[in-house]
């Protein structure tokens, strides 16, 4: 019964970029509304297990399964992912030099309305709604002209990401080392931002190997990646035994 | 074959606009002829069945303290041929000369073909030079960044492509581009298919 009421199901799941074996068997259940930590050192597979749930091409899932919202995740392209309320924060986003936010986000939010039935927003509701987001990040207006991340500072890179998933409106996020780099100030704004955007129905997965933003952000879960699986999993009293005696103990 | 010269303290601007279906052979030579001439060259191409597109530069500092610019990028599709060959040349003296030369371009296809050969000939010793070129395809992170975003892969190549593009599209041309942008993504995807 309460297998029905998970929005994301990770069964044995393996993948592998290349010849090279990273995920060895992770199983992970998310429920609506919870806020997941996924901590490990580096190499554990962090960063592949969010880009397997986003469906980056050059990762290859050898077995397991997905259920995303009752959906088989793995046979979904990446903007079908996206339509279906999944969001990736990317640890390094990446720089479209030409292409304005504000063009970008068109794009983006045409397709997804598109992909729902809806007729796309008129021009000055978009942008209204573009104003709104950005002033709730506390983003630069100014920045609605420039070029997607092109030579933006680090902490500018992140907020233009919480940004992204402010319009977007996920029902999963996936932080993924949205804190590496940031100052505290930086810090706390995506922290105000990812727990203003909470509701009962929309989950996150925070992954990182660092403890700061769950400070700010309190996971109901934390799970610890080791070489590719999932090694312990509890609560905040997990962070206290990482921050004291790190990795190793597991 | 075009050819001006630039007196001093005069700037010359020219812009090439090419649309799929055009085939153009360009030969242009430009004489920086006096202090404080300057050239600045744009030049965009959009190739996507059997265009044949040649685009030959000279440019020539005479003098001191001229610059040149030439910025030409472009994207080939289908089995289109392109080519430049472009020859700064900087004349004994000409002392504080400044001038670039960059020219970049996206193969869609394993059938088109481009050919790029920038050249410096520099005979005098206090100038700024630089040159460039490549050749290269459309790059997989950026794509992925922007369909994880929900933006379909037709939309987002197409995006991709009018961001490469940029910096040489001329003013009040960006809607003509777009639209061929479109329709060569579309054709490149059915090609494929």
């Amino acid at each position: 019964m309460t297998k029905m009421n998970n929005l994301l199901e990770i069964r044995d799941l393996h993948a592998r970029i290349g010849d090279k074996e990273i995920l060895k068997g992770i199983n992970l259940d998310i429920a609506p509304g919870e806020i997941h930590a996924v901590m490990g050192p580096n190499g554990a597979g962090k960063s592949t297990l969010s880009a397997v749930l986003t469906g980056r091409p050059d990762y290859e899932v050898t077995s397991g399964a997905i259920l995303f919202a009752g959906r088989n995740l793995l046979e979904m392209s990446p903007e079908e992912r996206s339509w279906a309320g999944l969001f990736l924060s990317f640890q390094y986003p990446i720089e479209i030099p030409g292409v304005s936010i504000t063009a970008f986000m068109k794009a983006a939010m045409a397709a997804r309305r598109k992909a729902a039935g809806l007729p796309e927003l008129k021009t000055g509701e978009f942008m209204k709604l573009l104003k709104e987001k950005m002033a709730f990040v506390q983003m630069n207006p100014d920045f609605a002209k420039r070029d997607v991340n092109a030579g933006f500072s680090g902490g500018e890179k992140k907020r233009n990401e919480i940004f992204q998933m402010a319009m977007l409106e996920p029902v999963l996020s996936i932080l993924d080392e949205t804190d590496s780099g940031l100052d505290v100030d930086a810090l706390k704004i995506v922290a105000d931002g990812v727990n203003a955007l909470r509701t009962p129905e929309k989950s996150t997965i925070i992954i990182t190997h660092y403890h700061k933003l769950l400070e700010y952000v309190r996971p109901h879960k934390v799970h610890v990646l080791k070489a590719g699986r999932i090694v312990a999993d509890g609560g905040y009293e997990l962070i206290d035994a990482i921050e004291s005696r790190g990795f190793d103990q597991f | 074959m075009e050819k001006h010269v630039v007196k001093a303290g005069q700037t010359l601007v020219l812009e090439y606009f090419i649309l799929p279906g055009e085939s153009r052979d360009i030969e242009v030579e430009v004489e920086l002829a006096g202090p404080g001439a300057a050239l600045e060259l744009r030049g965009l191409y959009l190739c996507s069945s059997t265009e044949k597109v040649s685009i030959r530069t000279l440019v020539r500092h005479s003098v001191p303290f001229c610059r040149s610019s030439q910025l030409i990028k472009g994207i080939a599709g289908g089995k289109a041929d392109v080519s430049f060959d472009g020859l700064i040349v900087v004349a004994p003296g000409a002392d504080g000369t400044e001038a670039l030369q960059e020219n970049h371009n996206i193969v869609l296809t394993d059938t088109a073909n481009v050919r790029t050969k920038p050249q410096l000939e520099i005979y005098a010793d206090d100038v700024k030079c630089s040159h460039g070129a490549t050749v290269g395809r459309l790059g997989d992170e950026e794509l992925f960044y922007m369909r994880s975003r929900g933006i379909p892969e037709a939309d987002a190549r197409e995006l991709q492509i009018l961001s490469f593009l940029a910096p040489v599209i001329p003013s009040g041309r960006r809607e003509e581009l777009e639209e061929a942008v479109r329709k060569t993504v579309n054709g490149s995807r059915q090609d494929s298919l």
